[in-house]
């Protein structure tokens, strides 16, 4: 016989402990058997286990519920303790704005009432407090309308509840919850929809995204359809009913009253930039949990009723954020949901969604990778189709696809298909050869290549596209390096060469970094020159590093002085990131990570990497070239991830100068309380205590005391450096704003006369309207190209791509520049008054501003 | 986030026995360490290729690929430093078990690298694994070390008067047309630039003596080639190793 925590663990799997059974009323009864069984003798450990399954295992809250059910019968003080620990976890929740628990200990609570612990009329005074709550934040004159996201979120759970308690609560307590309804009906009208363009993962929805439905709009329309079909839903398990005869018998109890943090106080109204600030903090807060990806035509997915998808996508996000780390449980959960339906679709859908999900997923992209391989071979006769029904779909669409999605997609495939022998049918996609080099499509098949071949290698790589010989030409170089003076007869003259031997010699001789800086200053800049000498240097030091990462930290680490001496200043720096780009100029990676590590050895700063990447020949290949963003995101990146560090270590020593306080004033109080000891002695008062201790106690206080000063020293002088690197910061992205808008000004279409902004997708937006019309026969088209060959008649088959060069320079510019825009809008809103009065001046391209403003989540005003 | 089913016991498994401290300063060391032990890597794979994957979990600070005493080749393991411990715990997470270079590779906190640690513990200078390893692995240098003395010690025997070892031309490209829907994945890597190599004291040096390494390492290589029908491993299907049982690493002290 299982144990009861196993039991407990595998409830309403298809498992051994149940004997491979899926009947859910069987698995409640061996349950429940076996935890009586047990329950005096473990009572604490089935309380504990029971309340963090019905936590972390989600989509079993209606079995769990059933369980406390029938303890309740035998043992109401158990029930009692399940509800109130329950309860008063909810209320920490609230303050504490822990989203998920939230959301989850509602719906447990929703599940004790179907199984008759609580009282329905207490859940329903549960969605009041939220409603009422939610209300006032909205309200201009009494809330706080940044607040909105925490308002839409408690909204979002009392309608995520009602999937698993509508059908409970509309027939024991038909007019309170009929109430509920109305109250949410009532706050759907004085809420504002939320329009964050810049969360959009397809661009060219954006007119259509701001008259669609927002996430608690659809949800509303969902739960709606659920209550005119009578609350009856496929994809929530109802075992209590199976039990209800027993259950009625319960106590049912009340829930003691909860409350919701009042809405921080609006912040100056007169500044309205501090708005945004105050609304991006509160969407921090509460992020949206799913950005629905609609990737698949609907009559792949939508045979489901419109509750069942949400349900659905909730049992899934949520096996995604329990078992985040274990790889088999994960896959097994996600296709074992209990669910009388079909979903891969559904799945491949939702995982997709965050994946791309903006501004960013809850974990990692890798983690969705690892998922989405385990998925493959969990379902390995339906699964990989799906998926590659997926990218199929994301492909056709990659021109609208937002440009930090569009890198998210690239580095997903490219992991993917390195751990399937990277097999894909690239014959397929033979025809992008034809398109031009800045077609968004040959683009990212182009940095597909790259990037299967940095996790493989050159030749391998050719190899898997040999259905598509056509695509050879978008293959990366072979990624050798570019050393100048590797022959005598060099363009670069005998000059170059003598001196890159003369270096390199004193390199192998060990000379140390201040004599070969000697040597330099001495003998070659005033013979050579500068520009020589930074030649002679870069590509001499780059070449004994080229053998491997650990090759180029080596010499970096012993000479990287010599390049800091050279290059003290911005200018000098970008010639000498222009020089470390024509070494590695046939091998991408090698140019990131050099740029890389020279950063992190200060001998570049990040000023000057983004000084180099909006030089000419980097900003002519924007458009066609993930190579000078790669750099870009890497410099900032590293950049974040300093200030980042600063903030936490300043965190754990403002945790570290409390306690040493403590311990300070606790050392004294003891030595305090000794010396003011006393005994009459002789009739005079004596100190009472013995000396030692006495001197012994004050040493401790004092010492406790120098402890704590310098804790507070360190303090202080993390202090110093965090602020430096806000500075730092400040001018990082002043200088970023600055390149984009002035690369962007000069090549965005001005604005016309009447204030029309120019439409950079026009052309596009023809052929697609051309392609719409008969999306049918274009289907058939593609197909027979692929089967009869696509080099006979691939001109004719395949679309063109109209957007002209200029045009998708810019749409590519702006995508990025709304991408960075996202990722760092905390850091970015920190500045914004410089930014305002440096940048977004008024004869800024409307333009320019608005993919800035829609990153940061800011209204554009009126122009 | 999820604790009910993480597997506690998973941080000590194995037990390094150079590690120079108790077993709890060792649990403690894993379980603050920021660097990882890579293993099952073929010894093609570059740092580039792991710094390319890895990079995907966070930043990297530093990757020492594990060299053979011998002939200071890669030998099939390396330590990736992160410089925060969070992403050294992604990178546990997602990639362990996960294909790099066609190899199911394992990802585990290490107690932290010291000079002296890339090198193979083995006999014969690679890891202990591929000591005793029966099976023939071309990303590991063919058959185990013991198995490939043996081999060489029959071929003395028979030796038609070739002599030297290079001679023997590899069979691999006979295999080739078998596999058609994974279009010869086995014999590819013959074809492959050979890895950089490094030396960590005397990269300055490195360049002449290359040459002799690398004719070292192919012919070692090439050797390798017996006339049995090769068992490649990277026609494994499923590439999930979270049960890889004869990492040396993974013997208890």
């Amino acid at each position: 016989m299982s144990s009861w925590r196993t039991l407990l663990l595998r409830i309403g799997d298809r498992c051994l402990e149940y004997g491979g059974t899926t009947d859910f009323k069987e698995h409640i009864e061996t349950c429940y058997s076996v935890i009586w069984r047990e329950f005096e003798h473990s009572k604490d450990g089935i309380f504990e286990l029971l309340l963090q399954c019905a936590e972390q295992l989600p989509h079993k809250i209606p079995l769990y519920g059933v369980l406390v059910g029938l303890i309740n019968l035998e043992n109401e003080d158990f029930a009692k303790r399940v509800v109130d620990t329950t309860c008063s976890s909810l209320q920490d929740s609230l303050y504490s704005e822990n989203y998920d628990r939230i959301r989850l200990l509602l719906r447990f609570l929703t599940g004790l009432m179907c199984s008759k612990v609580i009282l329905p009329g207490s859940i329903i005074e549960a969605f009041e407090t939220l409603l009422s709550s939610a209300a006032t934040t909205v309200d201009e004159d009494a809330g706080n309308p940044s607040w909105q996201p925490r308002a839409d979120f408690y909204i979002t759970c009392i309608l995520s509840c009602l999937p698993w308690g509508g059908a409970e609560l509309i027939e024991q307590v038909p007019d309170e919850f009929d109430r509920v309804m109305i109250g949410v009906q009532s706050y759907m009208s004085i809420r504002r929809r939320t329009q964050d363009i810049g969360f959009t993962v397809f661009d060219s929805d954006e007119d259509k995204f701001l008259e669609e439905k927002d996430f608690l709009e659809d949800l509303w329309d969902r739960i709606q359809v659920l209550s005119n079909n009578g609350w009856k839903i496929d994809s929530v398990p109802t075992p209590h009913l199976s039990f209800e005869a027993q259950l009625v018998a319960g106590k049912s109890l009340c829930l003691s009253s909860i409350s919701c943090p009042e809405p921080p106080e609006p912040s100056d109204r007169h500044y309205t930039a501090l708005r945004g600030k105050e609304k991006h903090q509160a969407r921090l807060k509460y992020p949206q949990r799913i950005r629905r990806l609609n990737i698949f035509s609907s009559d792949k997915t939508e045979n489901i009723q419109p509750i069942d998808r949400f349900v659905v996508e909730e049992y899934l996000l949520d096996v995604l954020l329990f078992f985040n780390g274990c790889r088999k449980e994960c896959a097994s959960c996600m296709v074992g949901l209990p669910v009388p339906f079909r979903y891969e679709y559904l799945m491949a859908e939702t995982i997709f969604s965050q994946v791309l999900l903006l501004p960013q997923p809850p974990f990692k992209p890798i983690y969705y990778t690892l998922v989405i391989i385990d998925l493959c071979k969990a379902l390995p006769g339906a699964f990989p189709a799906v998926v590659a029904g997926a990218v199929r779909a994301l492909f056709e669409r990659i021109g609208d696809l937002d440009m930090e999605c569009r890198t998210r997609l690239i580095l997903w495939f490219s992991h993917h298909l390195s751990n399937f022998q990277y097999i894909w049918p690239w014959e397929e996609w033979a025809h992008v050869k034809d398109l031009p080099k800045w077609a968004p499509q040959r683009v990212f098949v182009q940095e597909v290549l790259e990037r299967e071949v940095r996790l493989s290698y050159w030749d391998k790589i050719k190899q898997s596209i040999e259905n598509a010989p056509a695509l050879e030409e978008l293959l990366p170089p072979r990624g050798e390096p570019n050393f100048k003076y590797s022959t005598e007869d060099s363009l670069e003259g005998l000059d170059g060469y003598t001196l890159s031997k003369e270096f390199s010699g004193m390199v192998r001789a060990r000379k140390t970094a201040r004599e070969i800086t000697s040597w330099i200053e001495e003998n070659i800049i005033p013979v050579h020159g500068f520009d020589v000498s930074l030649e002679v240097v870069i590509q001499t030091l780059l070449d004994i590093g080229s053998k491997s990462f650990t090759h180029l930290i080596t010499v970096l680490e012993r000479y990287g002085q010599v390049i800091a001496k050279l290059c003290p200043d911005h200018d000098k720096q970008a010639l000498l990131i222009d020089e470390v780009s024509s070494y590695w100029k046939n091998n991408t990676q090698m140019t990131a990570i050099t740029i890389d590590r020279m950063m992190s050895y200060r001998i570049i700063s990040n000023l000057s990497i983004v000084r180099w990447v909006f030089s000419l020949s980097n900003v002519n290949q924007f458009h066609i070239s993930d190579r000078p963003w790669e750099i870009l995101r890497n410099a900032i990146n590293k950049t974040y991830n300093r200030i980042t560090d600063l903030r936490k270590e300043i965190q754990s020593l403002d945790r570290s100068v409390l306690l040493a306080e403590e311990a300070t004033r606790k050392a004294i109080k003891e030595y305090e309380a000794a010396e003011s000891k006393l005994e009459v002695v002789d009739g005079q008062p004596v100190q009472s205590e013995k000396p030692g201790r006495l001197k012994r106690l004050k040493g401790y206080s004092e010492k406790a005391k120098d402890d704590e000063t310098s804790m507070r020293e360190s303090l202080e002088a993390k202090e110093a450096l965090l602020a430096r690197a806000v500075e730092e910061n400040k001018a990082l992205f002043l200088s970023l704003y600055k390149g984009f808008r002035d690369v962007l000004m000069e090549r965005l279409p001005p604005v016309s006369a009447d204030g029309k902004l120019p439409k950079l997708r026009i052309a596009n937006v023809d052929s697609m309207a051309v392609d719409s019309e008969e999306p049918s026969t274009m289907e058939v088209d593609h197909d027979n190209g692929r089967t009869d060959n696509s080099q006979s008649n691939g001109e004719k088959v395949f679309p063109r791509y109209s957007t002209g060069e200029q045009e998708q320079w810019c749409l590519c510019t702006l995508g990025y520049v709304k991408a960075f825009s996202r990722q760092y809008a905390s850091e970015i809103w920190a500045h914004i008054e410089a930014l305002d009065s440096q940048v977004f001046a008024e004869d800024v391209h409307p333009l320019f501003r608005k993919a800035a403003y829609a990153g940061l989540c800011r209204s554009t005003p009126e122009l | 986030m999820a604790s009910l089913f993480k597997d506690p016991s998973k941080l000590s498994m194995y037990r390094d026995r150079r590690f120079p401290g108790n077993q709890e300063e060792y649990v403690q060391a894993l379980e603050t360490s920021t660097t990882l032990y890579v293993g099952n890597l073929s010894f093609y794979t570059t740092e580039e290729q792991v710094y390319e994957l890895f990079s995907r979990a966070g930043e990297i600070k530093k990757i020492i690929m594990g060299l053979d005493k011998n002939t200071k080749t890669p030998c099939g393991f390396c330590f990736v430093l992160y410089y925060s411990r969070e992403d050294a715990e992604d990178a546990v997470k997602y990639i362990s078990g996960t294909i790099l270079d066609d190899r199911s590779i394992r990802v585990d906190f290490d107690w932290g690298f010291e000079e002296g640690r890339q090198w193979g513990r083995g006999r014969s200078g690679g890891q202990v694994r591929d000591e005793y390893r029966t099976d023939y692995d071309p990303g590991r240098g063919g058959y185990g070390k013991m198995v490939q003395r043996e081999l060489e010690a029959q071929r003395q025997l028979v030796d038609y008067g070739a002599g030297s070892l290079g001679a023997f031309q590899p069979h691999m490209s006979s295999h080739y047309g078998r596999h058609g829907g994974d279009r010869g994945h086995g014999g590819l890597h013959r074809h492959r630039d050979y890895p950089r190599k490094r030396y960590r004291d005397d990269d300055e040096r490195s360049a002449p003596e290359m040459s002799r390494r690398t004719s070292d390492y192919e012919s070692r290589r090439t050797s390798d080639h017996d006339s049995r029908p090769e068992k490649n491993p990277r026609f494994r299907d499923s590439g999930d190793s979270d049960d890889d049982e004869d990492d040396d690493r993974k013997r208890r002290c």
